[in-house]
């Protein structure tokens, strides 16, 4: 995390009627990162974003950008932030180029050029004089972006940017959006409900459930316990000679004493060392299993049993 | 602003709706005009110059005048219907029937389908944008939201503008064509209350009426406006507006004998009752419709102004 944070989320509660939608959220998103929002349907991810971008108020807290309340210092704010909520809706009647001037119009400084720039950018070239009506639901999205790029926003929310593409799309996209955040030191958010898609795209990720944080981490921590080091059971008697024995083995990340047996954490590599230890000790081994967790089984862990993807 | 107005042009005018609305508006003016020239031409194929027509009136009028039986309202009507003939005769002044100006005041009848379209496309401009999606891109640019309403809102009066000067040109154009230009420069010649002859400039009451009328579109287009940002549903806005539009005078009708009524926005929106001397309800004036229109407007404006500002953007 370098300086400032782009984005400050300060205890921002968001009520509907009577209903809690989000529940005093709280996070800082870093400059420069691709920033993942992770939520089931429903979670929030869309309401955040709205607020985020002036769409809807805020009930209690406050968001800024760069420094600026969105809800008090709104042009200021607003200006930093390229946007894509939900659907990207454009003008159907009119044509690529005309929506882009549409836009352009609304902020100043824009010239022809960067429209062109902009253009090329999505690889819209060919079908830009289009009307919006004759455009597949790709070169929609590449629209949108396009749109959300005008100004050379410092900030770029894309709410479920992979709906609709396919694996190839998904790859292609994530590509891009590394290639704007290296060469352009854009920040990126993104919302999923996709933990494998997060995976691919963001440094970091926010995970909300039912309104509320759950945490933010990075994503290499997020996915760290499943590729590297895993947790292992093994039965062994006597049990607190095979507990001191592990724990002085390289290698071992946590070993500690379950019900069942001995929890241990470490990478599969180690398991036979480990093994071959305790039967020269003469510790009696009566099982070894691998307890797997998985990316959802994580995630439900950390939801707290929400189905996920 | 400019731009904000610029961008709602655009949104505007590339779309065929606009155009078909411009094509039926010429296509109406057309048709009413050749309608009335082709019965003024069957009257004047009886050959009789207007001087003789005229006299003809005139002798009626004056038996109608001297029948005992006529009540005092015909009387005095008949009455004006003589000075203005001896006028006519005395100064060479010939009436509209029968020149370019009668296809050209007949048309003015058509600013109801100005008002209409106007009507249509203002209740479709805010929630037409919320009902496609398109409000959320818009919203979230560098523009105050009160500025996007207001450049909605100039765009929109420019369009009723614009017909208007469309009908204005076209019905002139056309009128002038079929009589080739005679009798342009025909003065109105009218009675006053006072029952003295008043002689005005003929394009001078056209646009007099125009506006008159156009009272009624700013406000029915406010109207629209106003439903269409607090309800973000066209059919809503535009099909209740149109209800207005033409049951709203039929409704007023109905209550003119309760005193409160002179209230309702209907009972002022013509003002054209007052020109004509005939107010909806004895005792009410020009200033006190006028200042009703005035509530209404800022009573409309300022709802449209608060709901949309404030309420979330959910679509
Ligand atoms: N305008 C609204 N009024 C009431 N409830 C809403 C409104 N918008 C969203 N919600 C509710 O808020 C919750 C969060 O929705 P949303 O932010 O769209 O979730 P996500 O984008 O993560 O799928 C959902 O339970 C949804 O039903
Ligand atoms: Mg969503």
């Amino acid at each position: 995390m370098t300086g400032e944070p782009i984005v400050s989320i300060r205890n921002v509660t968001k009520k509907v009627g009577r209903a809690t939608i989000i529940d005093n959220l709280s996070f800082d998103v870093p400059q420069g990162e691709i920033f993942g929002f992770l939520g089931p349907n429903g979670a929030g991810k869309t309401t955040t974003i709205r607020m985020m971008v002036g769409l809807m108020s805020i009930t209690k807290g406050e968001i800024k950008i760069k420094g600026k309340n969105i809800s008090s210092e709104f042009e200021q704010a607003i200006r930093h932030v390229g946007a894509i909520v939900e659907n990207p809706e454009m003008y159907k009647f009119l044509s690529g180029y005309h929506n882009l001037i549409h836009y352009a119009r609304m902020i100043p400084g824009i010239t022809k050029e960067r429209i062109h720039e902009v253009v090329s950018l999505v690889r819209l070239e060919n079908r830009i004089h289009d009307k919006v009506k004759k455009y597949s639901l790709g070169m929609r999205q590449r629209l949108g972006v396009a749109q959300a790029l005008l100004h050379r926003p410092s900030l770029l929310i894309l709410d479920e940017p992979t709906n609709g593409l396919d694996p190839a799309g998904i790859r292609e996209l994530r590509d891009y959006l590394r290639f704007l955040t290296r060469t352009e030191g854009i920040t990126v958010i993104v919302s999923s409900h996709l933990l494998s898609e997060m995976e691919l795209m963001c440094d970091r990720v926010a995970v909300l459930n039912k309104g509320k944080l759950i945490d933010v981490k990075l994503i290499q921590d997020f996915i760290g316990s499943d590729h590297a080091a895993q947790n292992y059971l093994i039965e062994a008697l006597p049990a607190e000679h095979a507990l001191a024995a592990i724990r002085d083995i390289d290698g071992v990340k946590d070993a500690k004493p379950v019900p069942e047996g001995i929890e241990v954490v470490t990478e599969r590599d180690r398991i036979p060392d480990i093994l071959a230890r305790l039967v020269r000790m003469n510790i009696q081994i009566y099982g070894v299993r691998a307890q797997r967790q998985s990316l959802e089984d994580r995630f439900l862990e950390m939801t707290g049993g929400e189905q996920i993807g | 602003m400019v731009n904000l107005i610029l961008n709602e042009n655009m949104k505007l005018y590339r779309r065929w709706r606009t155009w078909i609305m411009v094509a039926v508006m010429i296509a109406a003016v057309l048709i009413g005009s050749i309608v009335e020239w082709y019965y003024d031409n069957k009257d004047a194929q009886n050959g009789i110059a207007w001087q003789e027509q005229l006299k003809q009136e005139k002798q009626h009028n004056e038996k109608m005048v001297s029948d005992p039986e006529m009540d005092e309202e015909s009387r005095q009507w008949f009455q004006e219907q003589i000075t203005l003939a001896n006028y006519r005769l005395e100064h060479n002044i010939r009436p509209e029937s029968g020149t370019m100006w009668d296809g050209i005041n007949g048309s003015a009848e058509l600013v109801i389908l100005i008002t209409l379209f106007t009507v249509i496309v203002a209740g479709d401009s805010l929630a037409g944008e919320f009902t496609t999606g398109t409000i959320k891109l818009l919203l979230i640019r560098p523009a105050s939201r009160l500025k996007i309403l207001v450049s909605k809102y100039i765009s929109m009066l420019m369009f009723g503008l614009l017909l208007l000067i469309i009908l204005f040109i076209v019905s002139v154009l056309v009128n002038g064509l079929i009589y080739r230009f005679a009798d342009m420069d025909l003065p109105l010649v009218t009675v006053d209350s006072a029952g003295e002859i008043v002689q005005r400039n003929m394009v001078a009451n056209l646009w007099q009426t125009y506006l008159l009328n156009g009272v009624a579109t700013i406000i029915f287009v406010t109207m629209a406006f106003m439903i269409s940002s607090a309800f973000r549903s066209s059919a809503m806005a535009i099909g209740f507006s149109i209800f207005a539009l033409f049951a709203g005078s039929i409704i007023v009708e109905l209550f003119q004998a309760y005193k409160w009524s002179k209230y309702v926005l209907f009972a002022n929106i013509d003002l054209s009752q007052y020109l004509a001397g005939r107010p909806y309800q004895e005792g009410m004036t020009l200033s006190f419709s006028i200042t009703v229109l005035v509530v209404y407007f800022i009573v409309f404006n300022l709802v449209s102004w608060l709901v949309f500002t404030r309420r979330d953007v959910a679509s």
